[in-house]
């Protein structure tokens, strides 16, 4: 290793009770922004990926780690999840004590996400929950949660780019960065002008129409900036016609997802911070203006 | 002699434990020690939920879940006497998303997973293989993630989109967006030609004949030349049966069992737990080691993915290959890349068949949750290879989802006897590096195997 490479901060991917999606969504980040990435940071170990170290050796190093970031929920049940020979919570906690920041990437790292509701397992968790307060004492930084699933690989850079430069960021109650979650996957949606219009999709398979109103679009509840950093570069789910389902959110995955749950013809849910009453006046006045154009096909 | 191996960097962790008898392993077992429930998790949801659940069984193949969870959606309604209508616009969106992650897969699986650590078999300085900072490592990285977007434009992301939905798919693509696709696949066509094969993909796709293997230049060659040094051609033969479940524009059904029979009927198909474990505990046979479970047909173990998909459809190229080297680890880890060409240029022409005035999603009349009970079987091509779903609605809920993953098929544990087809081609390898290697030609996915 040079002496460049040794300067670099140290990052330790951990896998626990996951799909890989989290890290095939890294994989497939900008290739500038990837190799930037991997220029600037040191990823010593990823279970996936042909790194110098493997699982067993990083465990009996001393060295210490400065981000740890783990994807997948934690079990301390061995019976159903073990990583070589132990369990994740084992793994975990051994390797917190060596790191100076602990990040969970993904929903499931955050709360437990998907594999929470395999409820024959009754030990399932995400970070927060299953380490105890002293285990996790020696922490630069409170725990940070990089919700979603997947997440978005901007969102990862952003975090470990900013705590490189800066040591801290600020978080919300739920322990996300403010930064990437004070938005709303609403905002940046390109059918935002629908939605003030209250014009719904006629139905799935459509550019035009809002998909508030029948397809469960959780856009308008959900924290994440989607439709500001786009997926992929190019698109996201909204903006190619697929509700947002909230992945987000400490409630992922919620029932019905793709449909929208009504009382009376009207949303049992409106958007954060809007009273129903407010929105139920607001949706009868803006109703009554029928713009054309918004009830036509936008290429004839 | 007894060793056991944790092996890792499969898309999670498998233990490799493997009996040895003058220097050759005599006997092994694979086994998977985590298991996540998603089987039990669809239980009592609602039928279009599946539709976000699924594709969340794995982060790479999430999409050859979501096609065959709406195709089985779909099957419901047409036992129904329901039948929906899917325009051809919608089916070929659906194929080219599905093509798309077998090719960024193909192309990860190589760079990624596979090459660096077949150079460390010789002594040369393959430097430029090396993960995460050599220059192929990160090329390839750069193409999968400018060939993926092709998905994201109709899907809006990925991983993990769930744009099919029963009735058609959610996106309705312009003509520039079709433009634009193409040309994230032609970034991919000629990262195939420049990087991997050193030669125009229609050169190469014309290739007929075993000895065209010497004509291959670039990276393949690379590969190629090293799995003569150290004789990979030789190694990992299994029993020489393949199975292709999914039928599709790209892929035919079909088995070959010494001979090809293009039919396959789903009655065959016979899923086993005697090796596995029970989540009620106390329930455990003694016998149980693992989380996977045992797949046969017409009661046989099959290889399924790229080496069985290419033998069945009879391209011509790898199957002679084949007819030198059979199913050995050289010719698996060749039928994938070669299917990567193929791919490539059958999925542009896919997206040239798109007409963006057909409808993308025509409603079914019904809702699926107004089903008091209904049963379907489904089977795709994912990138490993065959993936079947079996869903039971009652009620408007799910009663039983049960998923058989092309992983179980090469990787599960053999039964009564019988050697599973994984099991049979590491048996008789001199080097545990070998055997890992082996292993590891199937595509390993722990993540899928126990799902
Ligand atoms: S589709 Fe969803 S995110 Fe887009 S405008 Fe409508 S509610 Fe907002
Ligand atoms: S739009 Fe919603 S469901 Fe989609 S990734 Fe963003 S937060 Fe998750």
């Amino acid at each position: 290793m040079t002496s460049r490479e040794c300067s670099k901060p140290k990052i330790v991917w951990l896998q626990a009770i996951t799909c890989n999606g989290n890290t095939h969504s890294l994989l497939s980040a900008n290739a500038n922004r990837l190799k930037l990435f991997l220029d600037s940071f040191n990823l010593i170990y990823h279970p996936s990926l042909t790194t110098e170290l493997l699982l067993e050796e990083l465990l009996q190093q001393n060295e210490e780690i400065d981000f740890l970031l783990v994807e997948g929920a934690i079990t301390s049940n061995k019976d159903f999840f073990q990583i070589s020979n132990q369990t994740t919570s084992e793994v975990l906690k051994k390797l917190v004590l060596k790191s100076k920041y602990l990040i969970a990437v993904g929903s499931c790292a955050s709360y437990g996400g998907v594999h929470k509701k395999f409820e024959q397992n009754s030990d399932i968790f995400g970070l927060e929950e299953a380490l105890e307060k002293k285990e996790i004492s020696s922490l630069f930084h409170p725990i940070i949660n990089l919700t979603g699933c997947p997440v978005h690989p901007e969102w990862i850079f952003q975090t470990l780019f900013s705590l490189k430069e800066y040591k801290k960021i600020g978080l919300d109650e739920k322990g996300r960065p403010k930064e990437i979650y004070s938005h709303l996957a609403h905002h940046g949606c390109t059918r935002n002008e629908y939605f003030e219009w209250k014009v719904e999709a006629k139905s799935f398979g459509l550019k035009e129409g809002c998909l508030f109103y029948e397809q469960g679009c959780r856009g308008p509840m959900t924290h994440s900036n989607c439709n500001r950093v786009l997926w992929n570069d190019v698109n996201t789910k909204t903006r190619a016609g697929m509700p947002c389902i909230g992945c987000t959110e400490f409630d992922f995955p919620r029932d019905n997802m793709l449909e929208t749950k009504k009382n009376i013809g009207i949303p049992d849910q409106v958007p954060i911070g809007v009273s129903k009453r407010a929105y139920l006046s607001l949706a009868g006045v803006a109703k009554t203006f029928k713009i054309e154009r918004l009830h036509e096909r936008i290429i004839k | 002699m007894k060793t056991v191996d944790i092996v890792e960097r499969i898309e999670g962790e498998a233990k490799l434990v493997c009996q040895w008898e003058k220097n050759k392993i005599s006997d092994v077992r694979v086994e998977f020690l985590n298991f996540r429930g998603f089987e039990y998790i669809l239980k009592g949801k609602a039928p279009l939920d599946a539709l976000v659940y699924t594709p969340r069984i794995c982060g790479i193949c999430g999409q050859a879940h979501l096609k065959a969870t709406v195709e089985a959606l779909e099957q419901i309604y047409k036992n129904h006497n329901e039948e929906l209508i899917i325009t051809n616009k919608a089916k070929l969106l659906r194929e080219v998303g599905l093509n798309i992650e077998i090719i960024d897969s193909h192309i990860k699986w190589f760079y990624m997973f596979i090459m660096p650590d077949v150079v460390k078999f010789s002594n040369n300085d393959y430097s430029e293989y090396k993960a995460l900072k050599g220059k192929k490592w990160l090329e390839a990285s750069a193409c999968a993630s400018e060939v993926i977007k092709v998905l994201a434009i109709i899907g809006g992301q990925w991983p993990h989109t769930s744009y099919m939905i029963p009735g058609g798919v959610v996106s309705d693509p312009t003509l520039l967006d079709l433009t634009t696709m193409q040309n994230y696949i032609d970034y991919g066509i000629k990262f195939f030609e420049n990087n991997l094969v050193g030669m125009e993909i229609e050169n190469y796709l014309s290739f007929n004949e075993a000895e065209d293997l010497y004509k291959v230049k670039a990276d393949l060659k690379d590969f190629i030349t090293l799995s003569f040094e150290n004789g990979f051609e030789k190694i990992g033969k299994s029993y020489n049966r393949h199975l292709v479940l999914g039928s599709s524009l790209s892929f035919e059904e079909g088995k070959i069992n010494k001979k090809l029979i293009k039919n396959i009927d789903f009655e065959n198909i016979e899923e086993l737990s005697l090796n596995t474990f029970n989540i009620d505990k106390s329930k455990n046979s003694k016998d149980a080691y693992t989380w996977s479970k045992s797949a046969l047909y017409a009661n046989n173990f099959y290889e399924t993915g790229p080496l069985s998909r290419t033998l069945v459809q009879n391209r011509k190229f790898i199957s002679s290959v084949h007819k030198h080297y059979k199913d050995s680890m050289f010719t698996r880890v060749m039928a994938r890349m070669d299917e990567l060409g193929f791919l490539l240029k059958k999925t542009k022409e896919l997206i040239k068949r798109v007409d963006i005035s057909e409808d993308s999603f025509i409603k079914p009349k019904i809702s699926i949750n107004e089903f008091k009970h209904g049963l379907a079987e489904v089977a795709v091509e994912a990138c490993r290879g065959s993936l079947y779903h079996e869903v039971e609605i009652e009620d408007g809920k799910i009663s039983k989802y049960d998923v058989i993953t092309p992983t179980v098929w090469n990787l599960g544990p053999g039964i009564d006897g019988k050697l599973s087809t994984s099991q049979k081609a590491i048996i008789g390898t001199n080097s545990i590096e070998k055997a890992k290697l082996i292993l590891r030609s199937f595509d390993v996915c722990s993540v899928c195997t126990t799902h």
